[in-house]
């Protein structure tokens, strides 16, 4: 089996649109969530907060009408067949493969991947749905289809950018884009690519966030500062955010004969599924312990090297009590690996979240910090005898995990290595 | 006060984007039904839906502007052009009859044509080089036809001399210029063409095995004009005569609105395809 590197990174998050601003907003533990006015206006939403990402505006189902950062350069027939998400994901996959000291030509062949994840495009299939009913097939779009379903995401990226290589989408909900990431280092480590593009979007948008409030899932909080807070007592749910991550993934060699940067070493993955629920974690984490434990004997890793851990946990009740029983039961109690939830800064970004947190992780190992885990003000009794960090610390990971958890019981976990001379 | 029509606002939020002239122009139309304004609202229409840099080409007009090669307008596009013409027209489009509009001019005939409720005149069949290349037995770098249309007796088609052609490094020597040769070659490509794709004296499309089709003579060949990189050969040939294995052909090229060469009579040979055997097609018991 083949190594893998990650070697570019392209970032449309709320905390920011490039990973200088990312990373001092990590290491500063300064959150995106804001009070969000159109929850605000509409007295049906019984949320206030979101987390919004700057210079993008992707309301509505016309394309034409949102608003992005200029140095984005589409055509028209590029733009009419977008979803949000792939908007987002042009931008950071610009930015990734620019990152990787590659041009865009360079992935336009046979030995690169694509690999996405994200939920379709709840807000366009409305959008061309409601019309369809209104007036009739022959008078909707050609364009609505490929605009909307899941796979929005591959349509968009693989006809522009010419990927020839694997191309596929991956729907399991907030582990999706760990799923993608997975499945993309196996393609590069059993040598069926080179290269591998893997992009994580979501859609910020109305319809991809507000029906989470139907599921008693949101936070009500009022209160941007507070609202997102991960293993503390009193968490009342999650903020909802969107946009879009690209990671740049390439066999070591091809990389190193390249003199390509390298932000770390993909050790590993797992993945495992509860078996229990269509939405709530198994009660004891027992699916989350099973891929913690398979991602380090399958990578040959002891649990006492891992030093740091981005957990799942989205501020439920249930859910992050759950991700609790899963890593004591691996790492006991007492002084494991340091652990955070960068949701507390981001909320959650659903099918965007794994890649992202990744990209966290990653950002700490290269700018060599560890991100703590804000907004807790009283630890929640399940959290006791975790390493939780509640401020960032100053040295990077040697050997992180970053944990995803998704409806249906999906987890996955990544393992990312700092790189011997980074 | 007369009520304001119920369809203008729901017609400028259709048009939104199209220039001001097309949408009082679409909301006159509504009313009068003149045909007169349907060029105003069909190319503001195409205009609203075309990268910026073309948008200028569109707004002059030119009635010989492809709506492919010089607006990139692809059949998704072309499709989203349709359902707002129908919309803001009130008539059907029929895919067949879109597939033969090639420029502006073809557009805007139809178009005329449609709203008049008059027979919609015939523009012929269009092929893209795709469509050429997967019907020639002539292949690149030997294929010297990007685009053609059929119509009945006559078959047009255009080559542009890019200069990349390998040929030309020794034809001749510093001094680049298309091979008259070649030139009879490309007027006999659209001959085959037209005879693979024609329906005319007797022939039926498809009729025509392409691995049989050559050639046997040419008389009457004149040549006015050398054609060099950057220039267009127009071509048009029509086919005189079908006498089964033969056909005869005439042939002219132009370019650019001058005389280049003319073949009076160009002679193919070919077989129709072997007709499927019924025994052979029966089911074995």
């Amino acid at each position: 089996m083949r190594n893998v590197v990650v070697t570019g990174m392209g970032l449309v998050t709320c905390l920011g649109l490039d990973r200088p601003s990312v990373s001092g907003r990590l290491r500063r533990l300064e959150h995106g969530i804001q009070r969000f006015q159109p929850f605000i206006d509409d007295p049906k939403v019984p949320i206030s907060l979101a987390a919004p990402i700057p210079g993008f505006q992707t309301e509505g189902g016309d394309p034409e009408d949102w608003t992005f950062p200029s140095s984005l350069k589409l055509r028209m027939e590029q733009i009419r067949s977008l979803s949000p998400n792939a908007l987002y994901a042009h931008y950071a996959l610009q930015q990734a493969v620019a990152d990787a000291g590659l041009e865009l030509e360079d992935i336009g062949n046979e030995r690169t991947g694509l690999f996405t994840a994200s939920s379709g495009s709840a807000g366009m299939t409305y959008f061309h749905m409601e019309r369809l009913k209104r007036v009739g097939p022959m008078r909707c779009s050609p364009l609505g289809i490929v605009a909307s379903i899941a796979g929005t995401l591959n349509f968009n990226l693989s006809a522009m950018y010419k990927f020839q290589g694997a191309s596929t989408g991956f729907v399991s909900a907030c582990a999706s884009s760990g799923h993608a990431m997975g499945y993309a280092w196996d393609s590069i480590a059993l040598g069926r690519q080179d290269r591998a593009v893997v992009v994580g979007a979501e859609d910020f948008t109305y319809e991809t966030i507000v029906p989470f409030a139907g599921m008693r899932v949101l936070s009500p909080s009022e209160d941007p500062d507070t609202a997102s807070r991960p293993f503390d007592a009193r968490r009342d749910g999650f903020v909802g955010t969107g946009g879009s991550v690209v990671l740049v993934l390439e066999d070591e060699e091809t990389a190193l004969a390249r003199k390509a940067p390298i932000y770390a070493r993909m050790r590993g993955w797992s993945q495992t599924t509860d078996g229990y629920h269509i939405a709530a974690s198994h009660p004891d984490g027992d699916g989350l312990r099973r891929a913690i434990e398979d991602v380090l004997r399958t990578s040959g890793t002891e649990r006492e090297a891992i030093d740091y851990i981005n957990a799942h946990a989205t501020s439920t009740q249930a859910g992050d009590v759950s991700e609790c029983r899963a890593l004591k039961s691996v790492f006991g109690v007492g002084k494991g690996p340091r652990i955070s939830s960068t949701k507390a800064l981001t909320g959650h970004a659903l099918s965007l979240s794994s890649i992202m947190e990744a990209a966290f992780v990653l950002i700490g190992i290269r700018d060599g910090f560890t991100p703590g885990s804000a907004h807790i003000s009283q630890l929640d009794a399940e959290a006791e005898g975790l390493n939780i960090i509640r401020e960032s610390v100053e040295e990077a990971p040697q050997l992180a995990l970053s944990n995803s958890s998704g409806f249906g019981g999906a987890n996955v976990c990544l393992l990312f290595e700092k790189p011997e001379c980074g | 006060m007369p009520e304001p029509s119920v369809n203008e606002s729901e017609l400028r939020e259709s048009l939104k984007r199209c220039p001001e002239a097309a949408v009082q122009a679409a909301i006159a139309f509504q009313k009068t039904r003149d045909p007169s304004l349907v060029p105003t609202i069909v190319f503001g229409i195409v205009e609203r839906f075309v990268e910026p840099e073309v948008r200028s080409i569109v707004r002059e007009g030119d009635e010989q502007v492809r709506l492919v090669e010089d607006l990139a307008i692809d059949s998704l596009l072309m499709v989203e052009i349709v359902i707002l013409v129908e919309e803001t027209l009130q008539i059907k489009i029929e895919n067949e009859e879109l597939r033969s509009l090639r420029t502006l001019g073809d557009l805007k005939t139809y178009l005329n044509a449609k709203v008049q409720g008059l027979p919609v005149p015939s523009q012929g069949q269009s092929l893209n080089f795709a469509e050429i290349a997967a019907m020639m037995p002539h292949q690149p770098p030997f294929l010297f036809l990007q685009e053609a249309r059929i119509q009945g007796a006559v078959a047009e088609g255009i080559y542009r001399i890019s200069g990349e052609e390998a040929f030309l490094e020794g034809h001749f020597k510093g001094n680049p210029v298309f091979p008259a040769s070649l030139m009879l070659e490309a007027l006999g490509q659209l001959a085959v063409l037209q005879l693979l794709k024609s329906e005319v004296d007797g022939l039926k499309a498809g009729e025509v095995d392409p691995n049989t089709v050559y050639f046997v003579s040419c008389d009457g060949v004149r040549c006015h004009k050398v054609c060099r990189p950057g220039d267009i050969l127009e071509m048009r040939v029509e086919l005189k005569k079908v006498h089964s294995p033969l056909a005869q052909f005439e042939g002219f090229i132009s370019s650019g609105g001058q005389r280049v060469a003319k073949a009076e009579e160009i002679s193919l040979t070919f077989n129709p395809k072997a007709e499927p055997k019924e025994a052979e097609a029966a089911e074995p018991s």
